[in-house]
């Protein structure tokens, strides 16, 4: 089926009344919006686990989408506080290379803008969102990030923490 | 993690139980009946002040409970939208609010500037600390009715949320304590009474976080 908005919807308030079937076929279309939407700001090796993550959350929030509102901003805001939760959490990956496969397409254009991880990422000083994107992205050591940009190890420690600080305050609004 | 992101769709769907979305309507009857037991209380401990049970009503009571209210209620109101995420919410209408009864605290501050410092005696000092001890705790059932909503719902924002709560908190329970306090006077009020708020919006801030993320 299409994953549109009003489709999305429908199906997340049968979701709420118990319906299982529509409930997994909603997860099913949740898991490739959702790998659409991290794209290029989660690096390839750790996309499974966000999904995962993700649906998982959706599963235990269910009851706090309201089914008179749009389905995708609730689930934008879903996956933006895992998202950030997770930079938070990571790591030095593995593999730094992004699949361009991923890069978000929508039928919905506007909307897909509007709720998008970059809209979020722009609202962040270049300073911070180049911390973040070399060091929670790419998975770079804060040494080497250091080196490529050529901001200080303490300024750019110090970056990711504003960064991800002003992210988290902006999940809803940006 | 699970390996397969479809074994974890199977478990989630086979999981499902129907669910009742969390109303706007639902969570302001809940902090309403928790602002009802704390009003309750303070008349069954502490009594309502006789000016108000002989209906003669000072401007300055009026002003500060409303306005403590007011800000309770936007507060309240904030953190059960904020329960239910989405992208494109501000959550900041209740700055308004909020800077309508800071000109409370600036009044007080004014006041006893013009009047010296001869306003503030040990024993109003006292009376005040008081007032500000005593309705931080008040807001405890608001404080906890809305940690409560928050654990239910997902805020994005625990920090924010925290702090709105503690807000949220604070008013209702000095407004709760100001149909007892006999103290109309705007020092008195503009000063401590505010205090409870800050009081308990930096607990809020500190402590509700680690209690809310999901």
């Amino acid at each position: 089926m299409k994953s549109d908005e009003p489709s999305l919807a429908r199906l997340m308030a049968m979701a709420q009344r118990g319906d299982q079937l529509a409930y997994r076929t909603l997860l099913i279309e949740c898991r490739r919006w959702l790998k659409q939407y991290f794209g290029t700001r989660i690096a390839p090796n750790h996309l499974d686990d966000l999904v995962q993550e993700t649906l998982l959350a959706l599963h235990h929030k269910l009851a706090t989408y309201d089914p008179a509102r749009p389905f995708l901003p609730w689930l934008a805001a879903i996956a933006r506080y895992r998202w950030v939760d997770h930079l938070r959490r990571v790591y030095r990956a593995e593999e730094t290379e992004l699949e361009e496969e991923l890069i978000g397409r929508s039928d919905e254009p506007a909307i897909a803008a509007r709720i998008s991880l970059d809209r979020l990422f722009e609202q962040l000083p270049s300073a911070q969102a180049q911390a973040i994107e070399l060091v929670k992205i790419e998975g770079l050591s804060v040494a080497e990030a250091s080196h490529a940009c050529g901001q200080s190890e303490s300024l750019i420690k110090v970056n990711i923490h504003r960064g991800l600080k002003k992210l988290t305050a902006m999940i809803e609004k940006a | 993690m699970y390996r397969d992101t479809n074994a974890l769709i199977d478990e989630l769907t086979a999981g499902l139980e129907p669910v009742r979305p969390l109303r706007l309507s639902s969570g302001l009857r809940f902090a309403l009946a928790g602002l009802a037991v704390t009003l309750a209380v303070v008349a069954l401990l502490f009594g309502i002040r006789g000016d108000v049970l002989a209906g003669r009503l000072d401007p300055v009571f009026l002003l500060s409970a409303g306005l403590f209210f007011v800000l309770g209620l936007a507060a309240s109101v904030t953190v059960i939208v904020m329960s239910r995420p989405q992208v494109g919410r501000d959550h900041g209408g209740w700055r308004w609010a909020a800077a309508m009864t800071a000109l409370l605290p600036l009044s007080g501050i004014i006041t006893w500037m013009v009047r010296g410092p001869d306003a503030v005696s040990a024993a109003t000092v006292g009376q005040g600390l008081e007032c500000a001890v005593i309705g931080s705790m008040l807001g405890l059932l608001t404080f906890a009715v809305l940690t409560f909503w928050l654990r239910r719902g997902a805020p994005t924002s625990p920090e924010r949320a925290g702090l709105l709560t503690g807000v949220a908190a604070g008013s209702f329970g000095i407004f709760a304590l100001s149909l007892h306090c006999p103290f109309s006077d705007v020092v008195h009020v503009g000063l401590w009474h505010s205090l409870a708020v800050v009081v308990s919006a930096g607990l809020g801030r500190l402590v509700l976080p680690r209690l809310i993320r999901w």
